[in-house]
């Protein structure tokens, strides 16, 4: 039978490679004890890592940008007659 | 907006370097995800399940793996071991179904070929063919069932595109890496590539190189304004 690191670092493989980074990212932890010293599984795991936070920090200025545009739809208090 | 735009960037270079890194392992990935299939199927004979339909289809698809030599000693021991932990649990007897006979059949068949691959005679090695599995009763079939496929979806332009300036980007920084000691050094002729010869492989390199530091925590802001100038003059002759 597998470990559940082996089958952990397997399931973080496929989730890569259908480009499910948050998936990818939880089961890289659950490898990572088992893996600690491996170079490649380092690097998968970091670079995915720091995938997942960039695309958090991108969301975060997309999402402000969506609640500009509401406020200038405002004038005064009053909804600016778009029509 | 800039920081935006450098941020995307750097994300279309992180998606890309995990796409091509996943491609390198793909045979590697085929052998795990075969191995997985196979340890969970072992997993369901443990509660008791029928999955002789499972088994059949996990070796339609991983038959060439009895003989294939690409495959790791440890992986061919690994396979043979799950699978003797499958046939211990189908408690084969005379009264099992055809099925179940078959399947106990394809196993002793793998496990006879991996010994043969594994522990090669003296003969075997001087010059004499490859051992084969004939080990099979003449004139028997043996008819294995595998589930449908699913289509594989397509990459959009801009993926393929990109995935050509992520080689560009690779081989690049392979250049620049050369006998350096430090990534820090890398990155300084990456931006001096990227303001003199305004290459713009050379900016989104160093984008990635500075974002990589400072997730590590070293000091950037030197770099950044290396890098903000770049862009700039860029933009300039853009």
């Amino acid at each position: 039978m597998l470990n559940p690191s082996e089958k952990a670092y397997c399931l973080a493989l496929q989730a890569l490679k259908q480009r499910r980074y948050a998936e990818a990212v939880a089961y890289f932890e659950r490898a990572a004890g088992y893996f600690e010293n491996n170079r490649e599984f380092s690097l998968l795991r970091e670079t995915t890592r720091l995938l997942v936070a960039l695309k958090r920090e991108l969301a975060s200025f997309e999402h402000d940008e969506e609640t500009l545009i509401i406020e200038e739809t405002f004038s005064d208090g009053q909804e600016t007659n778009l029509s | 907006m800039k920081r935006i735009q450098t941020l995307k960037a750097l994300e279309v270079v992180l998606e890309s370097f995990l796409s091509r890194a996943v491609a390198l392992k793909e045979e590697r990935l085929q052998v795990l995800e075969g191995i997985n299939r196979l340890d969970d199927i072992a997993r369901v004979v443990h509660r008791g399940d029928d999955v002789t339909d499972e088994i059949g289809g996990w070796f339609a698809q991983h038959n060439r793996w009895v003989s294939d030599q690409s495959l790791r000693p440890a992986d061919h021991g690994r396979i043979s071991d799950i699978l003797r932990e499958i046939k211990r649990e189908l408690r084969v007897s005379a009264d099992s179904s055809p099925a179940v006979n078959k399947i106990a059949r394809e196993i002793d068949r793998w496990g006879e070929i991996q010994r043969q691959t594994a522990m090669p005679t003296p003969s075997d090695r001087i010059g004499s063919e490859p051992s084969q599995p004939a080990d099979r009763p003449a004139g028997q079939k043996i008819v294995l069932k595998r589930g449908s496929e699913a289509s594989q979806t397509g990459e959009v332009n801009s993926i393929t595109r990109f995935d050509s300036t992520m080689t560009a980007l690779t081989d690049l920084f392979r250049d620049f890496a050369g006998n350096k000691q430090h990534l820090m050094s890398v990155l300084d002729e990456a931006l001096e590539s990227a303001v003199r010869q305004t290459n713009k492989e050379a900016l989104l390199l160093s984008a990635l190189i500075i974002y990589y530091l400072r997730q590590n925590g070293y000091k950037t802001e030197p770099f950044v304004k290396r890098l903000k100038e770049a862009e700039r003059l860029q933009k300039g002759n853009g």
